[in-house]
C-alpha cells in the first residue's frame, strides 16, 4: 500500500514510517502543510495519514482543499487535541477517521487497514461471507455451515465489523466507535463481554473458532483453514 | 457660554427698544413743534421752544431752529445744521463740551429747519450698566463654575484614587483587598460593589486553579513515579520484558488521566452547547444498560434496568452516555461481587432523573460531598483502578446540561442521581 505521512514531528513520523515499512507498505513523508497539499494532489496514495497541526498550512485546510479538488483518498487525521469540537471539525472537513496522539502503532495500523478496503459508496455490500459464516445486513440473519445463529443486535454489529474487515484487526476502540458510537474508553470492557458471548454462540457445535484474539490489540476474523 | 449668549441677546434687545422709544420721543416732539409752527406761527414756535428749554429736566430734548442759510436762529442746541431726517450729531454742551446726540431735522415751510435732539449719553449709560451687570454676572458664574469644577474634580479624584489604590494593592499581590464602599450608595459605590463581585469571582477561580494545580502536581506525580520505577527495573534486567509491559500500561493510564482532565476542562469551558440536540435519554440509558448487562454479569454483579418511556432532554449524546457509563463503572469498581445495581431513568416533573443505585457498602454521609471533587479517592478505594475523575466528569457533564449530580443513601448502598432539565415534547 502507498501511504503518505504528513507529520511535522520527526519522532512520530519516523515511528509510523518504520512500523508501516515493517508491515510491507511504502510510506512517503512530508513535514509541511504546503508539501502535503502538493504531494497529495500530484501523487496517488492508497491512504493518507495527516497531522492536524502542520506548519505552513493547517491539516484541516489541506484536507478541505484535497476534497474540494476531488481527491477522495481515505484520510486518517492525527491530532494532539482530543476535544469533541476538534473531532467534529476534522470529520466535517472530510476526514475518514480520526486518531488522537499519542496512539499505539497497532491501533494506527488497524485503522489504516480498515480505511484502505473501505468500498466506494456505490458498492456497499448487503451481505458478507467469511469461510462458513454468512451475515445478511438486510434480513439481519447470520448462518454458519447452513445453521442459523441467533445474535443480539450488538453482537450482530460486532460480527458485522469483524466480517467487513475480514483478515484485518479490529481494535477495541474501533468497535466502541462503530458499534456504540462512543469516542471514549469506558473502564468496563463492554466490547469483550459482548464479543465473548457472540463468539460462544457462533462456535457452538463447531470445533473451529474463526475469531482470533490479539491480546492488547483487538480481534481478527479469518476464513477457516 | 449660555450666560454670554443670554447677555448679548438681552443687551441688543434692550438697546433696540431704548433706541426705538427715544426715536419715538424725538419724532413726537418734532411733529408737535412743526404743528405749532404751521397752525400758530413762527412766534408761537419760538415761544414753545423757549418754554420747553426753560422746563429743565422734564424736557430732556435740545432744540434748534436754523434759517435757510444754516445759521441757528433759536434754541439752545449748539450744533451745525444737519440734513433733513434722522442723524447722529455732535453738539456743544456748555458744561461737558462736544457731546454725541440723536437728532431729527424737520424742514419747515419758509426754508427754516427745526432740529430736535436728545443727548445719547443716558442711553449709553444704560448700555454700559447692562454690559457691566452681565460682565459681573458672567464673572461670578465663571468663578463659581471653576470652583465647583475644582471641588468636584478633587472629589472624583479622591474617590477614584481609593479604587486605584486598591487595584494597585491587588496587582501588588494583596488579593484579599476589596474596593471601599461608602455609605452614600451612589454610582461609585455601585461600581465598587461590581468590582468587588468580580474580584470575588476571580478569587474563586484562582482558588480552583490552585487546587487543580496542586492536585495535578500530586496526582500526576504518583503515576509518573511508578512509570519511572518500572523503566528503571526494565533497564536493570534487560531480559525481563514484564517491567516494560508494565511501563507501557502505566503510560497508557497517564494518558487516559490527561484525556479525562482535558475532557473535563473542555466541558467546563462550556463551548459544547452548540452541539446539543434533542435527545431521548430513556432510549440512551436503556441502550447503555443493555450494553453493560453482559459485562456486569461477568463481574459477578447484577444489573436491573428500570426505564420510563420517552424522556427528552437537550444535550450531547456522547457526553450523557459517558456520564451514565462513569456511574456504572463506579458502581462496579467500588462494590463487592454479588451487588445488585439498578439503572433507572424516570421523569420528575419537567426534569429527567437518571440514577445508578447499588446495594453495596455505600459512602458515609460526610464523604458524599467530597467524592465528586477532582482526584478525590476515598481510603476504601485507593487500591481499585481509576483516576478519581469519573464522578467529577459526570458532575461537569450534568452542570454543562443545566443539571445536577447528587448522592443519596440507597439504604444500603449508594444512589447517584443526575437530574437534567427535560425538553417539552
Amino acid at each position: 500500500m502507498r501511504i503518505l505521512i504528513a507529520e511535522d514531528d520527526d519522532g512520530t513520523a519516523g515511528f509510523v514510517e518504520q512500523g508501516l515499512g515493517e508491515l510491507g507498505h511504502a510510506a512517503s513523508r512530508v513535514a509541511d502543510g504546503v508539501d502535503a497539499l502538493h504531494a497529495g494532489t500530484t501523487e496517488t496514495f492508497d491512504v493518507i495519514i495527516l497531522d492536524r497541526m502542520l506548519p505552513g498550512m493547517d491539516g484541516v485546510e489541506v484536507l478541505r482543499r484535497w476534497r474540494a479538488a476531488g481527491i477522495r483518498t481515505p484520510v486518517l487525521l492525527l491530532t494532539a487535541l482530543g476535544g469533541i469540537a476538534d473531532r467534529v471539525a476534522g470529520l466535517e472537513a472530510g476526514a475518514d477517521d480520526y486518531l488522537v496522539k499519542p496512539f499505539a502503532f497497532a491501533e494506527l495500523a488497524a485503522r489504516i487497514g480498515a480505511l484502505h478496503r473501505r468500498p466506494p459508496i456505490s458498492e456497499v455490500p448487503t451481505s458478507f461471507e467469511v469461510g462458513d459464516v454468512t451475515l445478511d445486513l438486510l434480513t439481519r440473519h447470520v448462518h454458519r455451515g447452513g445453521r442459523e445463529i441467533r445474535l443480539q443486535p450488538r453482537e450482530f454489529s460486532i460480527l458485522e465489523q469483524l466480517m467487513r474487515n475480514a483478515g484485518r484487526v479490529v481494535t477495541r476502540t474501533m468497535f466502541l466507535e462503530s458499534v456504540w458510537g462512543f469516542h471514549f474508553d469506558p473502564q468496563t470492557n463492554i466490547v469483550e463481554s459482548h464479543l465473548s458471548r457472540m463468539r460462544t454462540k457462533l462456535n457452538e457445535g463447531f470445533d473451529h473458532d474463526p475469531i482470533e484474539t490479539l491480546r492488547g490489540i483487538g480481534y481478527r476474523m479469518r476464513a477457516c483453514a | 457660554m449660555a450666560i454670554l449668549v443670554l447677555g448679548a441677546a438681552v443687551y441688543f434687545a434692550a438697546n433696540a427698544e431704548f433706541r426705538r422709544q427715544r426715536d419715538a420721543g424725538i419724532a413726537g416732539e418734532s411733529v408737535e413743534l412743526a404743528r405749532t409752527f404751521t397752525t400758530e406761527g413762527r412766534t408761537e414756535l419760538l415761544e414753545a421752544i423757549a418754554t420747553r428749554e426753560a422746563g429743565g429736566s422734564a424736557h430732556p430734548y435740545g432744540y434748534a431752529l436754523f434759517d435757510a442759510r444754516g445759521r441757528r436762529v433759536a434754541g439752545g442746541l449748539d450744533t451745525t445744521r444737519p440734513s433733513a431726517g434722522w442723524s447722529d450729531i455732535v453738539f456743544h454742551d456748555p458744561e461737558e463740551g462736544p457731546d454725541p446726540a440723536r437728532a431729527s431735522a424737520t424742514s419747515l415751510p419758509g426754508g427754516e429747519m427745526l432740529v430736535v435732539a436728545v443727548d445719547s449719553e443716558p442711553l449709553e449709560q444704560i448700555d454700559r450698566t447692562i454690559l457691566t451687570l452681565f460682565a459681573a454676572a458672567f464673572a461670578v458664574v465663571l468663578l463659581l463654575g471653576v470652583i465647583g469644577a475644582l471641588l468636584l474634580g478633587g472629589y472624583l479624584r479622591r474617590r477614584l484614587a481609593r479604587i486605584g489604590d486598591t487595584a494597585q494593592a491587588i496587582v501588588g499581590g494583596d488579593l484579599a483587598r476589596r474596593m471601599p464602599i461608602g455609605s452614600r450608595n451612589d454610582e461609585f459605590d455601585a461600581l465598587a460593589a461590581s468590582l468587588n463581585a468580580m474580584l470575588d469571582r476571580i478569587q474563586q477561580l484562582l482558588d480552583n486553579l490552585r487546587q487543580v494545580s496542586s492536585d495535578v502536581a500530586h496526582d500526576l506525580r504518583t503515576p509518573l513515579a511508578r512509570l519511572r520505577g518500572s523503566l528503571e527495573e526494565a533497564l536493570a534486567a534487560p531480559a525481563d520484558r514484564l517491567p516494560l509491559k508494565q511501563a507501557l500500561r502505566q503510560s497508557d493510564e497517564l494518558l487516559s488521566l490527561f484525556a479525562a482532565i482535558l475532557r473535563i476542562s473542555e466541558i467546563e469551558g462550556g463551548a459544547l452547547e452548540r452541539s446539543f440536540t434533542a435527545l431521548d435519554v430513556a432510549e440512551l440509558a436503556r441502550d447503555i444498560g443493555e450494553s453493560y448487562l453482559p459485562a456486569i454479569a461477568d463481574g459477578g454483579r447484577t444489573l436491573a434496568i428500570d426505564i420510563a418511556e420517552g424522556a427528552m432532554v437537550r444535550g450531547d449524546r456522547e457526553l450523557i452516555a459517558q456520564a451514565i457509563i462513569n456511574l456504572l463503572d463506579n458502581a462496579q469498581a467500588h462494590t463487592p461481587a454479588g451487588t445488585a445495581i439498578t439503572l433507572a431513568a424516570t421523569p420528575d416533573g419537567t426534569d429527567v432523573r437518571l440514577s445508578v443505585a447499588d446495594d453495596g457498602l455505600g459512602v458515609p454521609e460526610t464523604d458524599r460531598a467530597r467524592i465528586a471533587r477532582r482526584f478525590v479517592r476515598l481510603e476504601s478505594s485507593r487500591t481499585t483502578p481509576g483516576n478519581g475523575l469519573g464522578l467529577n466528569l459526570a458532575a461537569a457533564i450534568a452542570t454543562a446540561h443545566g443539571g445536577t449530580l447528587d448522592f443519596a443513601d440507597n439504604a444500603p448502598g449508594l444512589r447517584v442521581t443526575i437530574t437534567l432539565p427535560g425538553m417539552p415534547s
